[in-house]
């Protein structure tokens, strides 16, 4: 049964998380942590900004926590006490259904968001190389990409984009196509305006900042890699510069649309992309109705942001039920490794009767028979095993995504006295040989 | 070559661009979240313009014609070479999209060349003249480059409209980046302007050397005359008065108009005095023209064998 024990965003702050978590260069020393303790089968661990988690495939649940627990508190350093209010656990399909929505961005801060499905590849291809994974987990956590893959081709929940400065940056490569040639000037040196140039300033030909204070402009241009130009030369800025940034404290309109009239006939009619993230606003909105000037302010970017999150809150039903029918595929292989072991057990106990019974004719009645005789008899047995055994094998392995696998093989067991044999992805009781790896 | 042959490839062709712009046109709805049609469809119209250029050339063999020397083939030509740089252009200014205007408008033209006009009409000996081969080509690549900026020009159009009302999401997001836009109507306008420059010339020296003086005539050569002055005018504003985007992409849609209406003009000549006589009851003259060339290929293997 594969378990989940974590930490999230949801459930505890960046102050508790950022103590569980581990950089890819500590993975492989968690891992081998976690696949030290005899309670866990198959171990996978996630660590990114928002999640620290460990996955665990075992035969015993409670055990396996607790050993997931305590590893988890060593690496904290919190008594195993201290850490329970903010861990979160899931077990059997509940956990499956997790690492589906994880992958596929369903449980993220920011629904739909790309980056989570790289981290759980990473985290997958470190477990994989710790040989920390089997065929159970390993199949669960490769599946889970198969989950976000459809998720992302069938619905539109990573459609959008969901911040402030990237709809900006977005909106600007709309305009300009490439940003390589194009020169970006920021005007106010307000917060927002700085993360949004750092942004649009990375791609961009050069980045100035005209601010009131020249002495914080220069130290603005310098911490984004910018040059700074006087108050007074605003106009000739504008004129320079195809994307502008506005973010200063004044009350009123710096940029008016007469200011922008004249900008656009030195201009040569070029083509102006203007965002006013001020409150108050900066630029006259008007402005926006010059020809080849496009003027966006805070709120249209931010109503872009929702107009997007609105768009992939309206899919989560899409992607929740994709989920919900490849956790029913997931259900139905695992069921079939229930009914395996009985399979193999009355395979091997027929095959054990009829051969017994064969030895015992031909050291006897039938020990005159030569070798060719000998073989003949051997696969009369084999075949009749196959004929004998064709039929309850075929209902039993279709019984297995049934909830009534379970009583079929509990029957089995009772009427043929078959022995209990664990799963093939479970370690038999004397054995022990590390999990197969995935590949 | 044979005319049966000439109508596989131009059913082909007719097929393989309305698939084109289908994949187009559920791209631009937002339709094609599987199979990724908008990657797809430039592929297609590439082989649409292959077997297109095919048919033109198998066309032309059945008929005996060269093909820019009569009107019948100017619009299907048109179409194909808008196709052709299309092709080449889609990659350097990032218009894929563009071919969601183009491929329709081919297929129209493409289809009008089968029903307009007439495929084995000849140019009077009147009018026949050296320079009307190099008339006819450059005025056919001009109006193909002017086609394709039209399309770019309203696809701009779109798109501003787009940005001005700040609307955003879907159409917005699969339509090429402003500027780009901007940029490739420039560039097929400044391509096919010294083509339609040529186009006049020659026009105007063959006109006076034919005498050509109907009123049909005259209105053909006014719009051509007008054409080349709009076209002129948009140019010279960019470079002069900064008339980019909105007015540039307006310019060059009134502009385009004009080309049309004398192509329409030309192809008015080429049906209305019905110069060459159809076969009685023949409905699409296209055809029978074929018929007609394979015909007298016939007769000329029928007249071979006679004599050996």
């Amino acid at each position: 049964m594969i378990v989940v024990i974590g930490v999230s965003h949801r459930t505890a702050p960046v102050e508790v998380r950022e103590k569980f978590a581990a950089s890819s260069d500590a993975l492989p020393q968690v891992l081998a942590r976690l696949s030290s303790r005899q309670e866990l089968r198959e171990t996978l661990f996630l660590s990114t900004c928002n999640r620290v988690e460990v996955f665990a495939a075992s035969k015993a649940l409670p055990p396996a926590e607790g050993a997931i627990h305590e590893v988890l508190a060593e690496r904290a350093g919190i008594a195993p006490a201290d850490i329970a209010p903010y861990l979160y656990r899931r077990e059997g399909k509940e956990a499956v259904r997790h690492i589906f929505r994880v992958a596929a961005s369903l449980d993220s801060m920011v629904l739909g968001e790309p980056q989570i499905l790289g981290q759980v590849k990473d985290a997958f291809e470190a477990a994989n190389a710790a040989g920390t994974l089997g065929s159970y987990l390993g199949r669960c956590v490769h599946r889970a990409f198969g989950v976000a893959k459809r998720v992302r081709s069938e619905t539109s929940l990573g459609a959008g984009l969901v911040s402030i400065s990237s709809v900006a940056i977005d909106l600007a490569k709309k305009i300009f196509g490439e940003l390589a040639g194009h020169s970006v000037l920021l005007v106010g040196a307000g917060e927002m305006a700085e993360q949004a140039a750092k942004s649009l300033g990375k791609d961009a030909r050069e980045i100035r900042v005209c601010n009131r204070s020249y002495e914080r402009g220069t130290a603005l241009a310098q911490s984004i890699g910018g040059e700074v130009a006087p108050w007074s030369a605003l106009e000739p800025e504008l004129v320079r510069s195809d994307v502008v940034i506005v973010s200063t404290a004044s009350p009123g309109y710096v940029i008016t649309k007469e200011t922008l009239k004249r900008v656009m006939r030195v201009r040569r009619g070029r083509t102006l992309f203007v965002i006013d993230i001020s409150v108050p606003r900066n630029v006259e909105p008007n402005a926006h109705t010059i020809d080849n000037v496009f003027v966006f302010n805070v709120d249209d970017l931010e109503g872009q942001v929702a107009e997007n999150m609105k768009l992939r809150q309206s899919e989560v039903s899409a992607a929740e039920a994709i989920v919900e029918e490849e956790l029913a595929d997931f259900e139905a292989w695992a069921r079939s490794l229930d009914v395996q072991p009985a399979i193999v057990a009355l395979r091997a106990k027929t095959r054990g009767i009829l051969m017994a019974e064969l030895e015992r004719s031909l050291g006897t009645r039938l020990k005159h028979l030569g070798e060719g005789e000998r073989a003949a008899l051997t696969q009369m047995v084999e075949s009749a095993t196959n004929k004998l055994l064709h039929e309850p094998t075929t209902r039993l392995r279709a019984s297995a995504s049934s909830s009534s696998s379970g009583e079929l093989v509990q029957a089995l067991k009772h009427l043929f006295e078959l022995p209990d044999v664990g799963r093939p992805d479970e370690p038999a009781p004397e054995a022990g040989d590390g999990p197969e790896r995935i590949h | 070559m044979n005319a049966a042959f000439a109508d596989f490839l131009f059913v082909t062709t007719c097929v393989v661009y309305t698939v084109a712009a289908i994949l187009f046109g559920l791209h631009l709805a937002g339709a094609d979240r599987g199979p990724p049609a908008g990657r797809l469809a430039p592929k297609l119209v590439a082989v649409g313009v292959v077997l297109h250029a095919s048919h033109i050339v198998v066309s032309s063999l059945v008929l005996r014609i060269c093909p820019v020397e009569g009107m019948h083939f100017a619009m299907s030509v048109v179409s194909m070479l808008a196709g052709a740089v299309y092709l080449a252009a889609r990659v350097r200014f990032r218009i894929d999209v563009v071919g969601a205007f183009v491929t329709p408008v081919a297929l129209t033209f493409l289809l009008a060349s089968r029903w307009v006009g007439t495929a084995g009409q000849e140019p009077s000996n009147k009018i026949k003249s050296a320079i009307l081969p190099l008339h006819v080509a450059v005025n056919l690549l001009g109006d193909a480059l002017f086609l394709l900026a039209f399309a770019a020009a309203v696809t701009y159009l779109v798109q501003e409209r787009r940005l001005k009302t700040k609307r955003l999401a879907g159409l917005f997001q699969r339509l090429p980046p402003l500027d780009a836009l901007d940029k490739a109507e420039h560039r097929f306008l400044l391509l096919g302007f010294p083509l339609l420059t040529l186009g006049i010339l020659t026009g105007t020296l063959w006109a006076r050397r034919v005498e050509l003086g109907s009123s049909a005539d005259q209105w053909r050569a006014a719009f051509g005359y007008a054409t080349w002055v709009l076209f002129a005018g948009v140019l010279f504003l960019r470079a002069v008065a900064g008339w980019r985007g909105r007015r540039a992409a307006y310019g060059t849609i009134a502009g385009f108009g004009l080309a049309v209406i004398v192509l329409a003009l030309y192809l008015w000549r080429s049906v209305a005095p019905a110069p060459v006589a159809l076969e009685p009851g023949a409905a699409r003259p296209v055809t029978a023209a074929l018929d007609r060339g394979a015909a007298i290929a016939e007769r000329e293997r029928e007249l071979d064998g006679a004599g050996q």
